[in-house]
């Protein structure tokens, strides 16, 4: 099959934020790596830092956070060596991104279209303005903007929230990226509009071959859309394996746990189970695993040393000593 | 042609100017700031008598009669000084304002996009805050002279903190936004993010504020000039107008009276326009 190195390779990233009681890891030692036309989708919840990963891949990580350590690899090139003037390259022409509200993602200053034209201009200093007028007109039309060149003068707040995140993948992808970041790019919007931004976002990929990251907490966009799957829990990966290895068969307590917590059709449950607790904050991390306090399969080790990320299956890695989980869940029952 | 979805009109909020025409007196102030404007601009072709022809056999004369505003002390025509003086007063304004906004919008907006300069910047314009703008103008005369110059210095070196503040504190709030995020990520550079996105976005607060301080700036300077600081005889300007005629207090007060009412009009027109203004741009307050 073609080229089998992945697109983006992450290794040992590392984004710390400077703060009174010390240096405080949002992300710590995450390894990653995302195939060429593929998804891989990265679920947690919020505050497990995976919003501060993908900000980590585009360098746009506010202050006081740095990048403290790790690499960045895509095609190859190490984007955190890059010069300041080169990464501003890079971002919207190979990586792009969509936010999770289109609601305010825009600016309520200019047309959409204008919006549009500035994305491709910052990337294309000779195209005239012509020119570019088509090419967003395209861009919109490839997203399945109904009548683009009359949407082409509109301002963001005549458009409805689907329409807005319509533009924004119109934008990101005006410069044809190789990976599109999606942070949680269909959660604000409403159940029937999600499916479409969603298949939206498929029939893209199958168009233009890129790769996506897909943040999300919804396990179910996870399900829809997820070639690979990375769960995260305070700051790091603790299992790794395809989206279908993944629901069939979960090694991760925690993963287990947020499995747990979706409502199902095909089963009679009182109650959903929920993780008790929630994620500890970066400042008051527990010693050993960091899940320890809030798994019900913990054990004394557990309190005392990380958990390495291993292989327990074929392809299919997690971080915990108790892996595979089936045994723990038999000697628990 | 039938109706298609995406053809029907989403409603339109009014405009900002359309807001703005609805309330009275702020039409009213609009009207006579542009009318000032255009009498000082227009000034050579509507004066009746040349502003600095003396006529020593008609001494203060009052309102009415060959002179429709009178004369002055030196018998020159009032109506005529004061169309005179009304450019080099708002002449005067204009010029510091521009430069004040000019220096201080760009203090400010360095000031909230470059983080570590900020509190450089920011102290050294609580420095400039902390003077006065008539002791700017004591100072600036001493070293360069009295003259509208020093009056023009004084007043933008006074306008640059107070717009810098406003823009640092509008452009804050922007920065905050997702949609400069949003810019950051599709590799925007610095110059094209704030002239495309920050800039517009701060647009408001600080044409309010350059309405209101038009004003002040006016009446400053108008204070300068009567201090002796400003405009020198035989110069036609409104501040100085006052201070000549206040000698002659008692017997013609029109002399000194009639150029602080246009002061006085115009100032109180850019503090009404300015308070209007910002209700009308005011999102939030938009129905």
């Amino acid at each position: 099959m073609g080229d089998e190195s992945p697109l983006l390779k992450i290794e040992g990233l590392r984004t710390v934020f400077r703060t009174s009681v010390g240096e405080i890891a949002a992300v710590d030692g995450v390894d990653l790596a995302v195939p060429r036309g593929r998804t891989l989708g990265i679920v947690g919840e919020s505050g497990c830092g995976k919003s501060m990963l993908s900000l980590s891949v585009m360098r746009l990580v506010p202050p006081p956070g740095r990048i403290a350590s790790g690499r960045v690899l895509l095609e190859g090139r190490d984007l955190l060596t890059l010069a300041p003037a080169e990464m501003r390259d890079v971002r919207g022409s190979r990586v792009a991104m969509i936010f999770q509200e289109p609601m305010t993602s825009l600016n309520p200053v200019h047309p959409v279209g204008r919006q549009i034209t500035e994305a491709m201009r910052a990337h294309d200093k000779r195209a005239s303005a012509r020119e570019l007028r088509d090419r967003a007109i395209e861009a919109l039309r490839r997203v399945r903007i109904p009548a683009p060149e009359r949407r082409f003068d509109d301002y963001p707040h005549q458009l409805s929230g689907g329409m807005r995140q319509r533009v924004m993948i119109a934008m990101a992808l005006a410069c044809r990226p190789a990976l599109l970041i999606a942070d949680e790019p269909t959660t604000a919007l409403d159940v029937t509009v999600q499916a479409q931004i969603l298949d939206l976002l498929r029939e893209l990929q199958a168009e233009t071959g890129m790769s996506i990251v897909l943040i999300t907490h919804d396990l179910g966009v996870v399900a829809e859309m997820a070639d690979e799957v990375a769960v995260m829990y305070a700051g790091k990966v603790v299992e790794r394996a395809a989206a279908v290895e993944i629901f069939a068969s979960p090694q991760h307590p925690y993963t287990l746990g947020l499995l747990g917590s979706i409502p199902r059709l095909d089963e009679d449950r009182e109650r959903l189970l929920a993780i008790e607790g929630a994620v500890p904050p970066p400042f008051a991390l527990p010693k050993g695993c960091r899940f320890h306090p809030r798994c019900p399969f913990a054990i004394e080790t557990c309190t005392r040393a990380q958990p390495m990320l291993e292989e327990v299956a074929p392809g299919h890695l997690a971080a915990c000593i108790r892996a595979p989980v089936e045994q723990a869940v038999e000697l628990v029952a | 042609m039938s109706a298609t979805a995406a053809e029907i009109a989403v409603p339109q909020r009014p405009s900002a100017l359309r807001l703005l025409l609805r309330e009275p007196a702020a039409a009213a102030s609009l009207a006579l700031v542009m009318l000032a404007a255009l009498a000082a601009v227009f000034a050579p072709l509507l004066a009746p008598h040349d502003p600095f022809e003396t006529n020593l056999v008609a001494i203060m004369q009052p309102p009415g009669g060959e002179y429709l505003l009178g004369t002055d002390g030196q018998g020159r025509d009032m109506l005529s000084r004061m169309l005179f003086g009304l450019r080099i007063t708002l002449g005067m304004g204009a010029l510091s304002l521009v430069f004040g906004t000019a220096v201080g919008v760009a203090v400010g907006f360095a000031a909230a996009y470059y983080r570590r300069l900020d509190g450089l910047l920011m102290r050294l314009m609580d420095i400039l805050l902390s003077f006065p703008a008539i002791l700017f103008g004591l100072a600036i005369a001493a070293i360069f002279g009295p003259g509208i110059t020093a009056v023009v210095i004084a007043l933008s070196v006074a306008t640059v903190p107070l717009m810098a503040r406003i823009a640092r504190s509008s452009a804050l709030v922007v920065l905050g936004q997702d949609y400069i995020e949003a810019a950051r990520a599709q590799g925007m550079g610095d110059a094209r993010l704030i002239r495309r996105h920050l800039a517009p976005n701060c647009l408001s607060p600080i044409l309010v504020f350059a309405t209101l301080r038009f004003g002040q700036v006016i009446l400053l300077g108008s204070a300068l000039s009567f201090l002796g600081l400003g405009a020198q005889p035989p110069m036609a300007e409104l501040g100085a107008m006052a201070s000549q005629g206040r000698t002659f207090l008692f017997f013609a007060p029109h002399i000194s009276v009639l150029p602080c009412l246009v002061i006085f009009v115009v100032v109180l027109a850019c503090n009404v326009l300015g308070d209007a203004l910002r209700d009308a741009l005011d999102p939030r307050l938009r129905i």
